[in-house]
């Protein structure tokens, strides 16, 4: 096989080189030889290499030992882990052992070990490194403010609570659309309203209000961004209360349909209790509308008319039927 | 000669039918063809041979020891409800799987595992110490640039090195 080729090789010069000396000629003969010659031994004397690929002349490097066995007592844990990796049997001391042990056997070592790196471990979050942690973070910290130390006084200095959440996810984007999400809840006690603007807010409020912890809660998602969410639920409670203020020319058609809670004066059953009282001929004769007067003025017709209302308003329960039951009682003399 | 001309009688059949059936697709009639099964799970599983095979711990547990005891070799939060995302995912995870045991031919001493940190993709892989370290640094540099130019995010690969495979047990 070498010998053709340098046959081959011989031939090429003679032929390429005609115009130089016959000395360069057969240089060059030489050094294409030896190259071939080299190359061909090398293969014969190591078939087994074969598989490593390229021609290694450096010797294969035996591994050292691992770096467990060159570490301190007092070393620096924090700059052995110092941030989130996987678990690396060469770099933690431990004799841990992980595993289902084979039959009459112990779990299998840490060395190869992979279940101990599919686990998440916490050794970057020993408590010398959280410390690290905090003091590097102290300076962009400011106190809080020793004003605000009690729940109530958060609540007088700052009625208006803004509610948002950001989420996290594993995955190429850190986008979600529920992030959108603003929630502004605020107690109206805050607001100074009179009758007639905190009964109209109600109504332009609807479902949006809470009656048992007086919290108007307005939530905002049509916005695509939070931020402009935020300013939206802003601008919805300027304007309630703006327009809770307003008398509009219509709001004197209310009715009595309309009214919030029920109000016995100038009502059906008035006028029935009336007209019962009278017809019984409970008090002397009279004009109509003193008798009327002093009738309304008893203590029987006021108790009625405060378990008319209370059933009106908070609906049938054991107490304000019994309640009601009473008062008719002492009206009709029963 | 009987048989010839039957033949023959239903080949002229046959042909005559071709000829005016539109909704005829093939000539012969369509069945269903049914094998007996066989209630055997053969997933992920060595069965026991002579005893000279090794095996690592993660091949001698079958899949129905995951959660008991072995534990997941991917981690990502898009199986949790509300959480979208999850075939994504799974086919980012797939495609890894072979591009490392491609990349590191020969090398890979058990399975890939894949973690997800936030959008950080972490793989983490035992080796045999096949190459040189200076190929196992080159490999190293050129799969993190090139999967996370593919997918858009940071990747990290946390490689160990070991002698030889950890048998768990011989079947």
């Amino acid at each position: 096989m070498a010998s053709l080729t340098r046959n081959v090789f011989l031939s090429l010069g003679r032929t390429n080189v005609s115009g130089l000396g016959i000395k360069e000629i057969t240089n060059r003969v030489t050094y294409a030889t030896a190259l071939f010659a080299n190359s061909t031994s090398r293969n014969k004397g190591l078939p087994d290499r074969g598989g490593r690929g390229s021609v290694g002349r450096r010797p294969r490097r035996e591994p050292g030992e691992p770096r467990t066995e060159k570490m301190p007592l007092d070393q620096d844990w924090t700059s052995v882990y110092p941030s989130a990796t996987s678990f690396k049997s060469n770099a933690v001391p431990l004799p841990v052992r992980m595993g289902y042990p084979v039959k009459r056997g112990v779990p299998p070592e840490k060395k190869g070990n992979l279940e101990l790196v599919k686990i998440p471990n916490f050794l970057h979050l020993t408590p010398a490194a959280i410390k690290k942690h905090c003091e590097a973070l102290k300076p962009f910290c400011t106190e809080w403010p020793s004003a605000l130390d009690t729940d109530a006084k958060c609540d007088e200095h700052f009625p208006i609570k803004v509610e948002s959440t950001d989420y996290v996810c594993a995955g190429p984007s850190v986008r979600n659309p529920s992030a959108r999400i603003v929630h502004l809840k605020v107690k109206l006690s805050h607001f100074n309203l009179d009758d007639h603007a905190r009964k109209k807010m109600l109504k332009l409020v609807g479902e949006r209000y809470c009656k048992d912890s007086d919290i108007l809660s307005i939530t905002t998602d049509s916005c695509p961004l939070r931020q402009q969410n935020y300013e939206y639920a802003k601008y919805l409670l300027t304007v309630l209360y703006h327009e809770s203020w307003k008398i509009e020319a219509w709001e004197a058609k209310k009715t009595a349909a309309d009214m919030e809670e029920y109000s016995w004066e100038d009502s059906l059953s008035q006028k029935n209790m009336l007209d019962t009282l009278l017809r019984m001929k409970v008090a002397g004769e009279g004009e109509d509308a003193e008798v009327r007067k002093q009738l309304l003025e008893r203590e029987e017709v006021q108790d009625y008319k405060d378990s008319v209302v209370r059933l009106k308003n908070e609906g049938a329960s054991e107490s304000s039927m019994l309640q009601y039951k009473e008062a008719v009682r002492k009206v009709l003399n029963v | 000669m009987a048989a010839s001309l039957s033949s023959s009688g239903s080949a002229r059949l046959m042909t005559a039918l071709a000829r005016s059936s539109v909704l005829y697709n093939s000539f012969e009639s369509r069945s269903l063809h049914v094998t007996a099964v066989c209630c055997k799970n053969q997933a992920a599983r060595i069965r026991i041979g002579k005893g000279d095979k090794p095996l690592t711990y993660e091949q001698a547990h079958h899949p129905h020891q995951i959660a008991h005891r072995k534990g997941w070799l991917s981690q990502h939060t898009s199986n949790l409800k509300g959480v979208e995302g999850a075939a994504e995912r799974t086919v980012e995870d797939v495609f890894i799987r072979r591009f490392m045991f491609g990349t590191f031919h020969g090398c890979l001493a058990n399975e890939v595992v894949i973690k997800r940190r936030g959008n950080m993709l972490v793989v983490c892989a035992l080796m045999l110490q096949k190459l040189p370290p200076q190929k196992f640094y080159f490999l190293i540099g050129y799969s993190e640039s090139l999967l996370s130019h593919f997918y858009k995010c940071p990747v990290k690969l946390d490689i160990q090195t070991l002698q030889d495979k950890a048998v768990y047990k011989y079947l």
